[in-house]
């Protein structure tokens, strides 16, 4: 994110006191978003950044919410596998069709491969989570 | 199943799944998933799942989020908040309910160089929750001064919400900033009104704090210096075309890292800890937009939107009705969900209703941003009570709760003037061209 400021930055101070772009800002900040977002994820996960809706589950009783944290997890799982699973064939589809950003000419290709490999950690993170909900249900 | 049942059919699941805790990004493109797979192929779904969130993640556009979230968050870090709220303090702590009132303002002041509501209510909660402490303020009025005072956030310029209503409704940012305005304004001078009103009817809850000189007060006046170059700069170059969004969110991010250098406030660790904060919540927005751009194909395959559209437009109802009774929706809505969440979902939904009925869609921006201001105070998904409640653990949720009450009203009033007068939000947007 700091260099997608950086480069945002140095443009736009380039086109106006120097008549000066900066080659391929747009693709640059593009693609550097796509790597701090996607590698940002599993981070926020951990850290309960992404929003849930909690008013409803903790009225029920608590073994009842491990069974149904479970099923949620099995589902994001689920979700994340398809994803990884996609992405990998996006990544080849851009590889073989040798698509690129329009002003620089970087490849697509390792950026979708990129979204699917920092998705793994997103896997192994609902699955932890997936195992303790289990552990409480035994526990309860 | 029809397209349009299973579209309701898909909505339920939604919201069951909302229920049931999962994560709302992952619920929306999980439903919209399923759902495009039923109405299409799974290859189509499939495709759609894979090019949606890689064109989600690269967007340009949606660049505009994290730079304007990273400008708040070195705002914060530079210690122009610290500042903000010294001024504000200096010239109105010596009035009744005075903390509570500067607190208003410097979220106010704050909110033109922060775009989130939770970012503001954290940033002024630290610091102005143990300044009331001293100078025993009622925690009800305190607690719900700041979760309030935090909304401003949103409404005033930049705001993450108008720029997410901007990308989803393909209008022009720079007229949703400045529609902002002069609503934040009316909406800060409400909520100062409301604390007065408060404070005259029981004097303890927010004794005067120390007096002041009027040396004390031109000379604690420097501290606003810093914002208003920053925002001038950053929103102001904005409105005049001289930047796209995503580079007036980059030149304010910028602008803030040099103020925090230049005063020597920013230190290595907390430069880090402010790119970091910016990046996870950025991650969280742009991951909930991506859900709803899966659930939103979805919804366009089923139609729901368009024949929502036909039918409200076609009942034998004045307009206005019709967008109270949509209000009314997001008011409800926001009780339980979180406002981003809700308005990524419902605006491809109502837009093209509101467009029908011929109201303007920067005035519907505004009124979205006021509902979403609502929900973030609301219980029980009252996102800005539960930052409060992190910053003061002893105080109880329901006092927090009942703080808010009044500053609801206020809310309320906010409303019914935008919907009476929407030029008040449609006046200024005339003059700007980007």
């Amino acid at each position: 994110m700091l260099l997608m400021m950086v480069i945002t930055c140095i443009d736009v101070v380039g086109a106006k006191l120097f008549q000066w772009r900066l080659f391929g800002a747009i693709d640059i900040v593009m693609l550097s978003q796509i790597v701090a977002i996607s590698f940002a994820a599993s981070m926020s996960l951990i850290l309960g950044r992404h929003i849930q809706v909690e008013f409803f589950i903790v009225r029920i009783p608590r073994r009842a919410q491990g069974v149904i944290e479970s099923l949620v997890l099995l589902l994001e799982m689920g979700l994340f596998g398809l994803i990884i699973w996609q992405l990998f064939k996006l990544g080849y589809s851009f590889q073989t069709s040798g698509e690129m950003s329009q002003t620089a000419d970087i490849p697509y290709f390792p950026f979708a491969y990129g979204i699917a490999i920092a998705s793994v950690p997103v896997i192994l993170i609902l699955f932890s989570n997936f195992l303790k909900s289990i552990e409480r249900i035994v526990q309860e | 199943m029809s397209p349009i049942t299973t579209g309701v059919v898909g909505i339920i699941l939604l919201v069951i799944l909302f229920l049931l805790r999962m994560h709302i990004s992952f619920a929306m493109a999980l439903v919209g998933f399923l759902g495009f797979t039923y109405l299409s192929t799974p290859k189509a779904a499939f495709s759609v799942l894979s090019r949606d969130i890689y064109e989600t993640f690269s967007s340009y556009p949606l660049s505009v989020i994290p730079m304007f979230i990273l400008m708040g968050t070195f705002a914060f870090a530079s210690g122009i908040s610290k500042r903000l709220y010294k001024t504000a303090y200096t010239w109105l702590g010596q009035l009744r309910g005075g903390l509570t009132i500067a607190t208003v303002f410097a979220c106010a002041g704050f909110g033109a160089i922060c775009g989130s509501s939770t970012a503001t209510a954290a940033t002024m909660g630290h610091i102005a929750l143990p300044e009331m402490k001293k100078y025993k303020y009622d925690d009800t009025l305190a607690t719900g001064t700041v979760a309030a005072a935090g909304t401003l956030g949103i409404l005033i310029p930049p705001s993450t919400v108008f720029i997410v209503y901007g990308i989803l409704t393909e209008q022009s940012i720079g007229k949703l900033f400045i529609a902002g305005v002069i609503p934040g304004i009316i909406l800060s001078v409400l909520f100062a009104i409301t604390i007065a009103i408060l404070c005259w009817r029981n004097p303890m809850i927010g004794p005067p704090g120390p007096s002041t000189t009027w040396k004390d007060k031109f000379r604690a006046t420097t501290g606003i210096i810093e914002t208003l170059a920053l925002f001038l700069l950053a929103i102001g170059g904005l409105f005049l075309g001289w930047f796209s969004p995503t580079q007036a969110g980059a030149i304010g991010a910028g602008g803030a890292l040099i103020i925090g250098l230049a005063r020597r406030e920013l230190s290595l660790k907390s430069f880090f800890e402010a790119g970091k904060e910016g990046l996870r919540t950025s991650c969280m927005v742009i991951f909930i937009i991506a859900g709803a751009t899966i659930f939103g194909h979805f919804m366009a395959v089923t139609r729901i939107p368009f024949v929502l559209a036909e039918w409200l437009g076609g009942l034998p109802l004045p307009s206005m009705a019709i967008i109270i009774v949509i209000i009314i929706i997001y008011l409800i809505g926001g009780c339980f969900m979180d406002s981003m969440a809700l308005i990524v979902l419902t605006v491809p939904i109502f837009y093209p209703v509101v467009r029908k009925l011929g109201f303007d869609p920067i005035w519907f921006g505004v009124m979205i941003v006021i509902m979403g201001e609502m929900g973030v105070i609301t219980p029980p998904v009252g996102v800005n009570v539960y930052v409060i409640k992190g910053i003061s653990p002893d105080v109880p949720l329901e006092t927090i709760f009942k703080g808010i009450f009044p500053f609801l009203i206020a809310l309320f009033v906010i409303t019914i003037i935008l919907l009476i007068f929407p030029q008040i939000a449609t006046f200024l947007p005339k003059y700007i061209t980007y």
